[in-house]
């Protein structure tokens, strides 16, 4: 008898078949991992799970109880914690954890403050969790304010189903063997995990069973010891991946392109270094080490306070973002939904918005040159879209990050910056992410800067890392001398 | 030369091709449902009133729905954007006051007047997005507090007094009809194709949905943000200030209290129309049926002979039910 049972849980959107008669049996106590590429369907099942989406066809049973997937049908017995964070910023962890009050914490109007703030400790402590239950949220740590999610399913004392949906993604090694003692420690009191990551290597280290989904249909099942990473790896993209396949570009570097002298400004001070033409340069560093700030101000997003940046040999005016793209230099964001995509507009007007200069003549769009370019990105960047008119926010995420970097592209830049360009993307699209930045660099002879929070990623892709910890530079080294060792304890700042 | 007749020939198929796909598309779209549910109003009006569709009442609805009209469209570039402009009223009052001022108390030509009122009326709404913009304000409350100031400074220049003593030369935008057109309704034509092409054609327009859908990720591709809303608030107010003017032309005095009640009209006709209040989705063309169904249901009302005090409840319970409507079919089934 398993504590979870989805059977042949079908769910259709607009033209696109999202589920098609997947199972999920979870029993209890166990930490049942799903895994897929971007669109495989994960976040799609979770939600009719947790009663967020109902289903078109399908049974689903809880603890033995049958729910009806046709309709919503929230249900305290599962708690979902979201990937991206999702709190109150503006009230304390304690209101965080058991907003919505529940009766017997209540008295009158109010809640009973002293015994919640007791409970929230021992929450706290659970999570290991540096902060007290007055804090209010906005000021604590990025990577505490995800545990502190974590916390909030913890809090539900109903919850007999805890889904995890890519927690690790802003947490640090250390943060994330700190939420698997949690997950362990559940699991002993009989909680049941469904587990969702891309991350093999956290599979492997805490999963008991695997499901692999892949275009909408569960394609492997198998507990964990039974089978390897080569297996799972072949189940999700339909073909064998070579993980330790390097990427980097081999031709000799070219000229100087980027010339950065002593850049300070909000969160980084000093920072010193150089890219030349046709290589890729790694910036290693934790999360909020200061990475995405040097390069939004270098690229105009965020005002720079001082330093000197030359371009070519050229003086680089900063302060503009138009200015920079115009100068060759472009930057793709981390936060692709909220700071990338337009999302009511269609693929082309996406791709046209940043080629006025392609696309248009007197300040008037000719729609014919834009199809033109919008069909040339979806075929050289292999996007999986039913047409250049289709709303971007239809897409996948993989699918939606190479529209970005194609219309990026199709700007002729020559220093292009990526800030975490596979963050939530699967195995095979980051694959082809990875090839993309080194025919760049080969072929165009465009100056890639990687910034990168997994140090496998910046030593398959990169010629040279610079390290970055609390804003400053720490070390610039060309990747044969080093190894994931030293540029990690380049960046937790242990060798200073 | 045969080349390029070629060429522009197949051109002109592909816009042919383009504009059949379009009219195929119509009676599905939103638009399409927009046009019909103005069909069955007007239908239902001729019912109720047999006067509703005399020549004489057509041209009275044409005339009235021109006010309405300009500014439901000034008011929906603004929401496009994710903008909003409080003061539109005030600004049309000013504007065509300002106007007045020029050409009566001034002697200045009638026409320079006219244009002088207009650039005033942009002037005013620059101001707001330039306050807005520089300052990070909130739109609906910076540009409330502005309604307040820009309605005080109509009453400061006039004492409260309305200005008449329009040469007929320039009343006859207001008043006269061309083939049996109101003129109004030909200056509500022009504005229409105006901002249809900036919106759907130009790299302006195409920025200022993007701005609307996003404004941070505008400011990642290098659209100079400021500058647009800006622009577009400057030409909101422009439009807003000949429509003010068209209506002192109408009735020949420049009173300052033209403009008072054409906020929320001016919000109700692009939200009706299919603009989302938050912006970036949604059509001039959706904007303009909008004005145009809230002008019909205004007229059949009055001809009706439903008292003034329950004319403002109609016209007020039509916005709810739109803005209620508007929400339910933007909610996406799951």
């Amino acid at each position: 008898m398993h504590l979870l049972e989805a059977v042949n849980i079908t769910k259709r959107f607009p033209g696109v078949l999202a589920l098609n008669g997947v199972d999920l049996k979870v029993g209890e106590g166990e930490i049942h991992c799903v895994v897929g590429e971007n669109g495989a369907g994960k976040s799609t099942l979770v939600k009719v799970l947790t009663g967020l989406y109902r289903a078109e066809e399908g049974e689903l049973s809880i603890g033995g109880t049958n729910i009806n997937v046709h309709t919503q049908h929230l249900t305290k017995a599962v708690a979902y914690v979201p990937q991206e964070l999702d709190l109150f910023v503006n009230m304390t962890v304690t209101e965080n954890l058991f907003v919505p009050f529940r009766s017997k914490d209540r008295a009158g109007g109010l809640f009973r403050r002293k015994p919640l703030q007791r409970k929230a400790q021992v929450i706290i402590d659970k999570l290991d969790m540096n902060v007290r239950p007055t804090d209010v949220v906005k000021n604590i740590p990025v990577s505490d304010q995800q545990l502190l999610q974590v916390g909030r399913a913890l809090a539900i004392e109903d919850a007999r189903i805890i889904i995890l949906d890519e927690p690790t993604t802003s947490l640090t090694k250390e943060e994330t063997r700190r939420l698997f003692s949690v997950i362990r420690k559940l699991k002993e009191q009989r909680k049941s995990i469904i587990f969702i990551t891309h991350k093999l290597d956290e599979i492997f280290a805490i999963g008991d069973v695997v499901s692999v989904l892949r275009n909408g249909e569960l394609v492997g099942y198998a507990p964990l010891p039974e089978v390897d990473y080569d297996w799972i790896i072949k189940k999700m993209s339909g073909k064998e991946l070579d993980m330790t396949k390097r990427y980097r570009p081999t031709k000799p570097p070219g000229e100087i392109l980027l010339d950065v002298a002593n850049l300070s400004g909000p969160g980084f001070s000093n920072v010193s270094f150089t890219l030349r033409e046709g290589e890729v340069l790694g910036f290693a560093g934790l999360v909020g080490a200061g990475r995405s700030e040097i390069m939004q101000a270098l690229f105009g997003y965020l005002p720079a306070k001082s330093g000197e940046v030359h371009l070519f040999g050229k003086p680089y005016r900063m302060g503009s973002t138009a200015n920079a793209i115009r100068q060759g230099l472009v930057y793709l964001t981390e936060e692709r939904r909220s700071f990338g995509i337009f999302p009511y507009l269609s693929v082309r007007t996406n791709i046209g918005v940043v080629l006025p200069r392609k696309t248009a003549r007197w300040g008037v769009i000719s729609r014919q040159w834009e199809n033109r370019i919008s069909q040339k990105v979806m075929t050289e960047y292999d996007v999986k879209a039913p047409s250049t008119e289709t709303l971007i926010r239809n897409l996948s995420g993989g699918n939606q990050q190479k529209v970005l970097i194609g219309r990026s592209m199709e700007a002729e830049p020559r220093v292009l910056i990526f800030d975490e360009p596979t963050k939530g993307i699967d195995v095979k699209t980051k694959a082809d992410i990875y090839n993309l930045m080194k025919r760049l660099a080969e072929d165009q002879r465009v100056g890639i800067i990687l910034v990168s929070s997994e140090i496998e990623e910046i030593l398959r892709c990169a010629n040279r890392v610079v390290s970055i910890y609390q804003g400053t530079v720490v070390g610039e080294n060309d990747i044969g001398y080093l190894n994931a060792e030293k540029i990690v304890s380049s960046i937790i700042g242990v060798n200073r | 030369m045969n080349a390029k007749t070629n060429e522009s020939l197949h051109r002109l198929r592909a816009f042919l091709v383009r504009l059949r796909s379009a009219w195929k598309a119509w009676p599905g779209s939103q638009l399409g449902s927009l046009t019909l549910v103005l069909g069955v109003i007007i239908f239902v009006s001729s019912l109720i009133s047999p006067q509703f569709l005399t020549p004489y009442n057509i041209t009275i609805v044409l005339r009235s729905l021109a006010f309405v009209g300009i500014v439901s469209l000034a008011q929906g570039l603004l929401l496009l954007v994710g903008d909003i402009d409080a003061s539109i009223g005030a600004i049309a009052g000013l504007g065509a006051v300002i106007s007045a001022f020029f050409m009566v108390k001034f002697g200045v030509d009638p026409h320079v007047s006219l244009l002088l009122g207009i650039v005033a009326g942009a002037l005013l709404g620059a101001f707001n997005g330039l306050l807005i913009t520089a300052f990070r304000l909130t739109a609906l409350v910076l540009t409330i507090g502005m309604l307040t100031a820009y309605n005080g400074l109509n009453l400061a220049i006039t004492e409260g007094r309305t200005i008449t003593g329009f040469p007929s030369n320039v009343t006859v935008y207001g008043q006269g009809s061309l083939f049996g057109f109101p003129i109004p309704a030909l200056f509500l034509l022009g504005v229409y194709a105006l901002v249809w092409f900036i919106t759907k054609t130009t790299v302006f327009g195409r920025n200022m949905y993007a701005i609307g859908n996003s404004i941070e990720a505008a400011k990642m591709v290098g659209i100079r943000t400021q500058r647009t809303r800006i622009i577009t608030y400057a030409l909101s107010g422009g439009l807003a200030g000949l429509a003010g003017i068209l209506m002192s032309l109408r009735i020949a005095s420049a009173q300052p209290s033209i403009g008072a009640i054409w906020l929320l009209p001016s919000i109700a006709g692009p939200v009706i129309g299919g603009i989302a209040i938050t912006g970036g989705i949604g059509s001039v063309t959706g904007a303009l049926i909008g004005g145009a169904i809230m002008g019909v249901i205004a007229n059949i009302v009055v001809l009706g002979g439903v008292s003034l005090y329950w004319q403002q409840v109609i016209n007020g319970g039509i916005v709810v039910m739109a803005i209620v409507f508007d929400s339910l079919s933007r909610r996406t089934k799951v």
